[in-house]
């Protein structure tokens, strides 16, 4: 018994060395970067189109993220009013609101997604419909009530200069 | 039986002893983080309200200066950013300042980690993720691990043929009747 409790103290240590060399996860968000071109964050958004789809790097400061669970970042464009949001997958990457103000590259896939405008029907409503059999209608074009929404799917990011 | 009884109280007083610390850490992170609808569980969030002297709508090198002279922010300025033709956006440390560039009004939003709540929080989430998958794997095994040998610690009325295992009927009801009911 006592040497399993003496086994049991080991690994106890060696976790604890395992958690003193963690190191500041800070500056590196998910996979980090890797592709080797930036490109403007102003050519993406005047563009969108032509880069759905694409793996793209971008740099810009942080300007916003989320407030819940940090699961989106926005970046300033080199143009004034202007920026771009990288989302992640929550709890995949957490953008603390520490790095607003720091300059970000962040790399992903750019993707569109058309979304509808109208409000979002209660969850009954919709279990309602979907037993009567009717189907609710897709927002498969973008028309009056859809539109084309834009974004960075991250899988990665990285605070420059720290 | 008396032997296999024997090992589990060995393993449940050693492993209990061992993961207090963490038990505290996931538990008080809990109860923060499962009321994570109704506060901010890592942050202490502030909003201020100032007034400086309107500097107009002009070119943002030349406004900025002036707004950086009026704010004059106690805290070191990172960034600027103008996201709108009257909004001149003034990022500090754990703050930041949206300033109406027609009005003058200011609006300060600061934030704070939380002590201590913030550092229970990040392990709990495991934000950090590698090594802490690894310690908090290990963990849950110990944690399986106390409640299996906690079964055969006490022998009779008290223990899993008496109120003992009523008790942990009750507790493998629980999981079970709300798993039915939010499907």
């Amino acid at each position: 018994m006592r040497k399993i409790t003496l086994m049991l103290m080991f690994a106890s240590l060696l976790l604890i060395a395992s958690a003193a060399v963690a190191g500041d996860p800070g500056k590196i968000f998910g996979k980090g970067v890797s592709a080797p071109d930036t490109v403007l964050i102003s050519d993406v958004l005047s563009h969108p189109e032509a880069y759905v789809g694409k793996t793209i790097r971008v740099t810009g400061t942080a300007v916003g993220v989320c407030k819940h669970r940090g699961c989106w970042v926005a970046l300033a464009s080199d143009q004034e009013g202007e920026s771009l949001r990288v989302k992640v997958k929550d709890g995949e990457i957490v953008f603390p609101p520490e790095i607003i103000g720091e300059t970000v590259t962040a790399e992903g896939v750019w993707t569109s997604n058309i979304v509808s405008l109208k409000p979002a029907e209660p969850k009954h409503a919709s279990k309602h419909v979907a037993e009567a059999g009717e189907e609710k209608p897709a927002c498969a074009t973008e028309g009056a009530s859809c539109k084309t929404v834009y974004q960075l799917s991250g899988t990665g990011a990285v605070v420059v200069g720290e | 039986m008396r032997t296999f009884r024997r090992v589990c109280r060995f393993l449940h007083r050693e492993l209990g002893f061992l993961t207090v610390g963490l038990t505290l850490v996931y538990g008080i992170s809990g109860l923060a983080l499962n009321h994570a609808h109704h506060w901010d569980a890592n942050y202490r969030r502030t909003r201020t309200e100032l007034h400086i002297e309107p500097v107009g709508t002009g070119p943002t090198a030349e406004i900025t200066p002036r707004v950086l002279a009026l704010l004059a922010p106690a805290e070191p300025v990172k960034n600027t950013w103008r996201a709108a033709p009257d909004l001149l956006q003034v990022f500090v440390e754990g703050a930041q300042y949206d300033v109406d560039l027609v009005t003058g009004k200011v609006v300060r939003s600061g934030f704070a980690r939380r002590a201590l709540l913030w550092d229970l929080n990040f392990m709990h989430l495991n934000t950090g993720k590698s090594p802490w998958t690894g310690i908090a794997d290990a963990y849950a095994g110990i944690l399986i691990l106390l409640a299996l040998t906690g079964i055969f610690l006490v022998k009779g009325g008290k223990g899993l043929a008496g109120r003992g295992g009523v008790l942990m009927a009750l507790g493998f009801i629980l999981p079970v009747v709300y798993a039915l009911a939010v499907r």
